[in-house]
């Protein structure tokens, strides 16, 4: 479970995190949700010390985060996370140095899920299949949880479902997943939990089937509702 | 397998929907092997804990069963399989008679439209 | 340590283009250089002894013989030497801010490598290191070969022989790089590696807070001057002279070890819990 507790943090003057707290189970996929801006990537960063907070803990089962915890825990950023002049082929090559919890069975796996050519520059690649190359070096590593953000932004629509495929497979199976996206539309259906963030604070944390459940409404209607009152 | 799913009812509860209607109509069979719970997420692009959750419902309400180290399998139990047809069949009435109650019609009208309908489609269907 | 190792091997191989071009520059320019004096050279003495009718001992009385100091004079000889430094210098920034900038984020990756983030600064300094002894090794193999092209060029008696300890002892801007005592080599190549890990604590500053950081940054370098010139400074001004030399060197060597130690672990914190992307 990765527990976030309380995190404040400031850019500047501005403050934008202003105690936020939320948990996200191993094996479920928790949804952050928020306007541009709200500080979902900063959320995600903080999780994986790329940026300091102010305030606040954040817990990966149980103990704060240390060198080990990069084999257990991933980060997927809607940047390239390695250099562009590589070839796919030199991209696996670094992560099987470096990480013991490499997975190659499981990144030819991708290669062929994603259709991607190993030999090519990641520089020559599409904005979309370099989406796919990062999600191959985050998804490829037999960690427990692995972070998203915003992994469908700016990917064109049959990329779009590829990646959504993801989701569905074994290839999430039993880990805990956190994803970020300001649109939800193609992807309701497939969340467990859901945050919603605004102004800085966690608004609502809940689940989605219990909304449908137990209220008969979907994540975005209860959306609706948060947000406009 | 093609489920479109809305986001205002459980999806688990959609899923088990699914299989109850694939049923009724005959299209599963009694006895019938489904999907492990991996699978099926993967084939409806579910989230495998909504195929678990659904798997767990249709366990509990006699739909399938599973035998240790065997696949899930639908029941063979007639009367189970007679209640689900009774349940869609009770819940598409139920449907029709909220639907059309407002527009107050007596009732033999209503079952002749029915017939009419029902049986000009079967005919189309041959 | 194999990480460590492994990170030294992966940034060497990133520069290691750039290395091999500056290299291959060096020793055309200094070829060049070595054809180019020993011709304008031997162009004078023809001038001088064919067309002026000089006699051969005059001409060598007025103009001397041609040595390598002429040639390690020239700006064909330090142009390229100039021009490594220049790089050498630059890439000390540029290691990190390479990362960062622009479309390339890997220091995102850098930063989640399942190792200690010290190791990241270890390999990028001994990257540095390698560099600059690379490109000294190198000088020092290329000198004997222009020595003897210099040979070739120009006759016995116009020349006065240096040998590659004398070129490196007496021209004294390559004393600096090729001390003449172990003593001094410890003293100017730790120097070397103390100017570095400071600056390299400075950008991290800069990379953890920005304008602030810039200031930090340049504040903690101007700390880590006073601190290595305080033995210095206290055996001039304050104590009168009071300690041996020998005294100093240790104190100095004492001083450089604290600063070299604190910078470390300043950018092992930085590193850790301030640096942001």
């Amino acid at each position: 479970m990765i527990e976030v507790k309380e995190i404040e943090k400031r850019y500047g003057r501005k403050k934008i995190l202003k105690g936020v707290s939320f948990t996200a189970e191993k094996g479920e996929i928790t949804c952050l949700i928020g306007i541009n801006g709200v500080g979902k990537t900063t959320i995600l960063k903080a999780i994986m010390a790329l940026t300091p907070l102010h305030k606040g803990q954040i817990l990966i089962d149980g103990k704060p985060i240390d060198k080990h915890s990069f084999e257990k825990i991933t980060f997927i950023p809607d940047s390239l996370t390695m250099l562009p002049n590589m070839t796919i082929n030199e991209a696996m090559e670094f992560m099987k140095d470096f990480y013991t919890c490499w997975n190659q069975k499981r990144a030819n796996e991708l290669l062929g899920f994603f259709r991607l050519e190993p030999s090519s520059r990641i520089s020559s690649l599409s904005k979309g299949n370099t989406a796919k190359v990062n999600l191959l070096l985050g998804l490829a590593l037999d960690v427990d949880y692995v972070l998203m953000d915003e992994p469908f932004s700016g990917i064109d629509m049959f990329s779009r479902e590829e990646i959504a495929n993801v989701f569905t497979s074994h290839l999430i199976e039993n880990r805990g997943v956190i994803i970020t996206t300001h649109e939800i539309g193609d992807i309701e259906h497939l969340l467990d939990k859901v945050v919603l963030l605004d102004d800085g604070l966690v608004t609502k944390e809940f689940s989605a089937e219990a909304a449908r459940e137990n209220e008969g409404k979907s994540v975005i209607d209860v959306m609706r509702e948060v947000y406009q009152k | 397998m093609n489920v479109n799913f809305n986001n205002r009812d459980p999806v688990y509860q959609q899923i088990v929907r699914y299989f109850k209607e694939q049923i009724a109509i005959g299209e599963i069979k009694p006895g019938e092997e489904i999907p492990s719970r991996r699978e099926l997420a993967n084939r409806m692009k579910v989230n495998p804990n909504t195929a678990q959750r659904a798997y767990k419902e249709m366990e509990e309400q006699g739909l399938i069963y599973t035998e240790k180290n065997h696949p899930s399998k639908i029941t063979t139990d007639n009367e189970i399989l007679g209640q689900v047809r009774t349940e869609l069949l009770v819940e598409a009435v139920d449907q029709f008679v909220t639907s059309v109650r407002s527009i107050n019609v007596p009732v033999e009208e209503l079952l002749d439209m029915v017939k009419e309908k029902y049986t000009e489609n079967s005919e189309k269907e041959v | 340590m194999k990480k460590y190792l492994q990170l030294v091997n992966f940034e060497f191989n990133r520069i290691v283009k750039l290395f091999t071009v500056l290299l291959g520059i060096t020793f055309v320019a200094q070829m060049i250089g070595v054809v180019v004096q020993s011709r304008s050279y031997l162009n004078l003495a023809n001038e001088k002894m064919y067309k002026e009718m000089m006699p051969q001992a005059e001409f060598l009385e007025s103009f001397g013989q041609m040595s390598f100091l002429q040639i390690a004079k020239s700006s064909w000889f330090f142009g390229p030497i100039a021009l490594c430094v220049a790089g050498v210098a630059f890439y000390i920034f540029f290691i990190w801010y390479r990362d960062w900038i622009g479309k390339n984020t890997f220091i995102y990756r850098l930063l989640m490598l399942p190792t200690s983030r010290l190791n990241i600064f270890f390999a990028k300094i001994t990257t540095i290191l390698l560099m600059t002894f690379g490109f000294v090794a190198v000088q020092l193999i290329m000198i004997p070969i222009e020595i003897m092209v210099l040979k070739a060029m120009v006759p016995n008696e116009f020349r006065l022989d240096m040998g590659v300890m004398e070129v490196v002892t007496i021209i004294p801007e390559l004393t600096l790089i090729f001390p003449s005592s172990f003593m001094q080599f410890i003293f100017h190549y730790g120097l070397g590696l103390l100017a570095v890990s400071v600056l390299f604590t400075g950008i991290l500053f800069e990379r953890s807070f920005k304008w602030k950081g810039i200031l930090a940054g340049l504040l903690y370098g101007a700390l880590a001057v006073v601190v290595l010139l305080l033995p210095l400074l206290l055996h001039e001004f304050v104590l009168n002279n009071f300690f041996y030399p020998i005294e100093l060197l240790v104190l100095e060597i004492i001083m450089g070890l604290l600063v070299l130690s604190a910078s470390i672990w300043v950018s092992g914190f930085l590193l850790k819990k301030k640096v942001t992307v």
